[in-house]
């Protein structure tokens, strides 16, 4: 068995997961000593069936009030169930340790944190002098990559994909993994051939806490920003050669002044914010349907209390970005934001 | 009633051959049906017919995973099964953009959409010529990457297997195979539309779809909205929102002539033998007229 600390809890798995933090002495959030969390390999077909299957579930999730399966084909079946059990079968031989695991430290754990009444959101959390940033987005928006840029500008990585904020207003570290396009680890100038995969078969790399600087400590949240990407990037990439496989690269385009700089705003109004929230929990498919709705709108009403909710959008193309990035201070919101929203701003609300 | 009891459809097409028209047309005639404000139609609010079927957004909340951690060969198997839940649709919205082909060479023999539910789809197709030079504009492209283009059986939309995106990879593969594979399958009715019609026949072709899709299918609405949604009202309501939201950088307007025989005019007749030799059957199959000169 292999122990390990993440969002405040002690878990216990039978599978390596070197995305997760091994600093037993790390605080819980219930100071507890025993593993909160057990991970185990198990048979989908021991499971027992849902007597009231939720509404919400779909084809690939059956999901009741403390009870959650995920029958990923070709990779596996997933089962998370009263906030402390994680069980998980291959498909198959050909599946490999770190696929059953990629799915394990994301929508597993994200169910089993849920199920226990967790704030989790869709995003990356930052830490720079003992204060932490949360970069909300949808998946493919940009986190990872600019969280890549701050570590090289002295933050540290707390949690990835997924972050829980407790009721304190602090951020508990999590998975600490970032996991990069092939393009971005290019754009980077990383060497990319010694990157490990996220998963065979994919071009994207994984940068976990052993490559990356990481936070230990949870930390008190002073700002989250949503990720946006502006109308121009976003098209873009909607753009394929036909052949080559690859789009423009982002750094092709001739951009002006405007669109070198990055660019805040401010959710002023509280429905906008709770809706921002709402919409960027961790899959709140799984909020529905494990009947945790009303406990996330609660706790992100509070959280609004206090933290404000920015809007950013980044200069397209990576080194612009990055460059752009050395000018950008994102414990000061205001100095970004520029005359009026954005018109080039692509919304994301659901 | 909701939109989910009624079902929903879908409008599929190679890109640049008339579905935004469609969908642009079906927005006005359900304005018009339900005798609302009599605001003109705008373009970058009010076209929300439905979300396009490679949401990545929208099969990650199906799916319960990221779909980025799944490469296409996991990913295409799985997407027709992420719309079999009858809740899957938003009311209202109900005509969902697609500009994949129906099953894609990772889809295991599986629709890459969801067929559970599904009434019907509306497949629009052009004069391949006229596509590769809307398509040269739309992307910035030269004609002869485009002709590649729709002659390329590995081609699809969005991204790279090296990108990520707002949307997962459409497999397209050749123009042709393309056709055949949204007007041949047998999973879903079909109403296959020329967009040479839709111009030059309007009222006939527009009456056809709007009844087909189950919309008011009176001849004054039908024709009023065709009317209110021709090529030079676009052109105007585009000025008007200051460009229209799906228009791509670099693309100067995205409602640009729409109009047909531009292909014929602006290929060389090299680049149109190619066409003509490699898309042949499904031109003939159509009635679309290639370069025939030696």
């Amino acid at each position: 068995m292999h122990s390990y600390t993440a969002f405040g809890l002690r878990i216990s798995s039978d599978l390596q997961l070197p995305e997760l933090a091994q600093d037993l002495a790390a605080a819980t959030l219930a100071g507890a000593a025993v593993p909160e969390i057990s991970i185990a390999e198990g048979s989908h077909h021991d499971w027992p069936a849902i007597p009231a299957l939720s509404p919400h579930s779909t084809p690939t999730l059956a999901m009741a009030a403390a009870d959650w399966r995920l029958e990923l084909e070709g990779v596996g079946w997933f089962r998370a169930w009263d906030g402390t059990r994680l069980s998980w079968e291959r498909w198959d031989d050909s599946v490999s340790n770190r696929d059953v695991r990629t799915f394990l430290v994301t929508s597993g754990i994200g169910a089993l944190l849920i199920q226990r009444g967790a704030l989790v959101l869709q995003g990356t959390t930052l830490v720079r002098e003992g204060k932490a940033v949360l970069l909300l987005g949808f998946p493919a928006s940009g986190k990872s990559t600019l969280a890549w840029c701050l570590l090289q500008q002295g933050w540290q990585l707390l949690s990835s994909e997924m972050s829980v904020v407790d009721a304190q207003g602090l951020v508990w570290p999590g998975v600490q993994q970032l996991k990069l396009w092939h393009d971005s680890a290019v754009a980077l100038d990383l060497d990319w051939q010694q990157l490990p995969l996220v998963r065979r078969g994919l071009k994207r790399y994984a940068l976990g806490p052993a490559d990356l600087p990481v936070a230990a400590d949870p930390t008190p949240l002073a700002f989250i920003y949503g990720l946006g990407r502006s109308k121009r990037a976003n098209h873009k990439s909607e753009k394929e050669k036909p052949k080559e496989g690859l789009i423009t690269t982002v750094e092709d385009a001739s951009s002006s002044s405007e669109q070198e700089l990055f660019r805040a705003w401010a959710r002023k109004s509280e429905r906008e914010a709770l809706l921002k929230l709402r919409n960027h929990a961790y899959q709140p498919r799984f909020y529905r349907a494990m009947e945790q709705e009303a406990s996330l709108f609660l706790q992100a009403s509070q959280l609004l209390k206090r933290v404000a909710v920015n809007e950013l959008i980044a200069p397209d193309g990576i080194t612009t970005m990055r460059s752009a990035l050395e000018a950008v201070d994102l414990f000061n919101p205001e100095a970004l934001f520029r005359e009026e929203k954005p018109l080039a701003a692509m919304e994301d609300e659901a | 009633m909701s939109g989910i009891d009624k079902g929903y459809w879908y409008l599929a097409s190679y890109p640049k051959s008339g579905n935004t028209w469609c969908r642009v047309f079906i927005t006005e005639l359900q304005r018009l049906a339900a005798e609302s404000e009599a605001q003109e139609l705008n373009l970058n609010r009010d076209i929300e017919t439905g979300a396009i079927a490679s949401s990545r957004h929208w099969l990650d909340d199906q799916l319960g995973v990221n779909s980025c951690d799944l490469s296409f060969a996991e990913l295409d198997p799985l997407r027709g099964r992420a719309g079999e839940s009858a809740w899957l649709f938003a009311e209202g919205e109900r005509f969902h953009k697609v500009h994949d082909a129906f099953k894609s060479p990772d889809s295991r023999g599986r629709a890459v959409v969801s067929t559970a539910g599904c009434r019907g789809v509306v497949y629009i197709l052009r004069h391949p010529e006229d596509v590769v030079v809307s398509l040269s504009h739309f992307f910035s492209w030269p004609m002869d990457r485009c002709v590649d283009y729709l002659l390329d059986p590995t081609a699809a939309l969005v991204p790279g297997e090296r990108q990520g995106g707002n949307q997962v990879r459409q497999h397209m593969g050749r123009w042709d195979q393309h056709v055949r594979s949204w007007a041949d399958q047998s999973e879903l009715p079909v109403l296959v539309i020329r967009y040479e019609d839709m111009l030059s026949k309007g009222a006939e072709t527009f009456m056809a779809l709007a009844t087909f899709l189950d919309l008011p299918a009176e001849p004054e609405l039908v024709e009023q909205a065709l009317a209110n949604t021709s090529i030079e009202k676009l052109k105007k309501l585009e000025e008007q929102v200051g460009g229209f939201a799906e228009k791509p950088e670099g693309c100067e307007r995205f409602f640009r002539s729409g109009r047909t025989g531009e292909g014929a005019e602006q290929l060389s007749i090299e680049q149109r033998k190619r066409l003509a030799k490699g898309l042949a059957e499904v031109m003939e199959r159509f009635h679309y007229e290639g370069s025939t000169s030696d």
